[in-house]
């Protein structure tokens, strides 16, 4: 009985440490547990589309968890892979139709998936309007980034500018690394020329962004 | 009826939406919250709850049963409270689970109903009488309306859920390079007219977990927290995030855990 009784005690000592011992994983094991849940969660109409699951280099740095921050390596590594994946169009000119630009702006489709399709469209929605305010008085704008409304008005349209907003817009991470912004260019969710249709739709003064 | 309601709801948010009914309501501090209000006070989502219950307790499936003996973490049947705890570790399936999932375990080892045959209907097309499950993740949630969330981690698989959860949550991917967190870690943003949900903030989760299943106005239907991170993975253009799998499992682990203290008032109204 005695015997019986402590037996029972010590199982219930072992039962007790073990549960105590449950807690949060480390980091390493939670990136294996939770890569491999996306590696079997997901379903494409195609298996090459399944690859925009996987991370590249500069998205690996750019998911820092909670208020954990970039180190000056890590700031200095995404600039640099930003700065390299810059392309220009064939034509070598960086302003095109703002007229173009103004509805590839208010476009938010293609690319989506859905029912085992492919959402596919000759070029995809420039996706603007969702996080940013654009002419003055557009009431169905984002505020997840910042407002452009008068882009143009406030930075003229030098040749410098047309470049440096080109870059933005291409590949974002180039001046702010890991920004919310989307590096629509360099991911290929924009072609060159469509860029250069945004350009023109930020800086031109006819286009409704830089009306007063 | 439900059709009518949301095609009432349908119209007042296409109006706001385009601005035309922005001059009149433009003296408001927040004009948008005026029509917001409009929507929540008459929710066409409590109809589902009626028909969540009766399927429910009907005898249903190749095995002809009913759902009362469906243990959702409190035993057999109960349901009062139940939906405060998920998702949870179930030692029968040795897994943790969120209501969706469970419902999808009673529903194929009770009424002997084929996993993806359900799946396949899980989501109900918009305009459409919903889907069984939808109608029944309501009704469970609404058995709990009332209480606080209260979900806890104890069990290893719930701590490396919710960890996996958390990771999820700022992985960055695809040609948008988002993860949730890009428009759900900050307050008062928005992407177009929509509200997005703070979720980083204990607040904006409570807001989130304590509000699904809900009525959506556009689609004319209810729709469950798996369809919402279904349709979030869409617009970020990654692939089809398979209902119930771990990956829709992880993230509401952590939401709902953060959310904790919430009381559940459901059916939700979303736009």
């Amino acid at each position: 009985m005695e015997k019986a009784c402590l037996k029972w005690t010590m199982l219930g000592s072992l039962a007790l440490i073990l549960a105590g011992c449950a807690t949060y994983p480390d980091p390493a094991t939670t990136r294996q547990i939770a890569e491999k849940m996306v590696s079997e969660d997901f379903t494409a109409p195609a298996p090459a589309l399944l690859k925009r699951l996987v991370q590249d280099r500069s998205q690996q740095i750019c998911s820092k968890i909670g208020d954990a921050k970039l180190t000056q390596e890590e700031a200095d590594e995404v600039v640099r892979l930003a700065r390299a994946s810059i392309q220009y169009p064939a034509s070598g000119k960086l302003v095109g139709d703002w007229k173009v630009g103004n509805t590839l702006a208010h476009d938010g489709a293609g690319d989506r998936i859905q029912g085992g399709r492919l959402e596919k469209r000759k070029e995809n929605g420039g996706l603007c309007q969702n996080c940013h305010a654009l002419a003055p008085g557009e009431i169905n704008v984002g505020n997840v980034g910042p407002s452009l409304t008068g882009y143009g008005l406030q930075r003229g349209n030098s040749e410098a500018i047309a470049k440096l907003t080109y870059g933005r817009i291409y590949n974002a991470w180039a001046d702010s690394p890991c920004s919310n912004m989307p590096r629509v260019g360099a991911t290929r969710h924009l072609t060159p020329e469509q860029i250069t249709h945004m350009v023109a739709y930020l800086l031109d003064p006819a286009s409704p962004i830089n009306k007063r | 009826m439900p059709t009518t309601r949301g095609g009432i709801a349908a119209i007042l948010l296409a109006c706001l939406a385009v601005g035309g009914a922005a001059p009149a309501l433009a003296q408001s501090d927040d004009p948008l919250g005026v029509g917001r209000k409009m929507l929540a006070e008459d929710n066409p989502g409590e109809l589902w709850i009626e028909q969540g219950r009766t399927l429910f307790h009907q005898k249903r499936g190749p095995r002809n049963a009913s759902l009362e003996q469906c243990d959702f973490g409190l035993g057999p049947g109960k349901l009062d409270g139940a939906s405060v705890r998920l998702p949870r570790y179930f030692p029968d399936t040795d897994k943790v689970q969120d209501l969706e999932s469970r419902l999808l375990s009673c529903m194929v080892q009770l009424q002997g109903f084929n996993r993806d045959d359900i799946v396949k209907r899980a989501i109900s097309p918009g305009g459409s009488r919903g889907s069984d499950v939808e109608a029944l993740a309501l009704y469970i949630t609404s058995r709990s309306n009332g209480m606080k969330m209260n979900v806890s981690l104890g069990h290893q698989k719930e701590y490396d859920m919710f960890k996996a959860g958390e990771y999820l949550f700022y992985r960055r991917s695809g040609q948008t390079d988002f993860a949730c967190v890009q428009c759900h870690g900050e307050a008062n943003k928005r992407i177009r007219l929509q509200d997005l949900v703070h979720m980083t903030d204990a607040k904006g989760a409570q807001e989130v977990v304590s509000t699904w299943p809900a009525y959506r106005g556009a689609h004319f239907v209810v729709r469950t927290m798996q369809w919402r991170l279904y349709d979030c993975f869409w617009q970020m253009r990654l692939p089809e995030l398979k209902y119930a799998s771990d990956t829709s499992i992880a993230l509401t682990t952590f939401l709902h855990y953060q959310g904790n203290g919430a009381v559940i008032k459901v059916p939700g109204f979303k736009r």
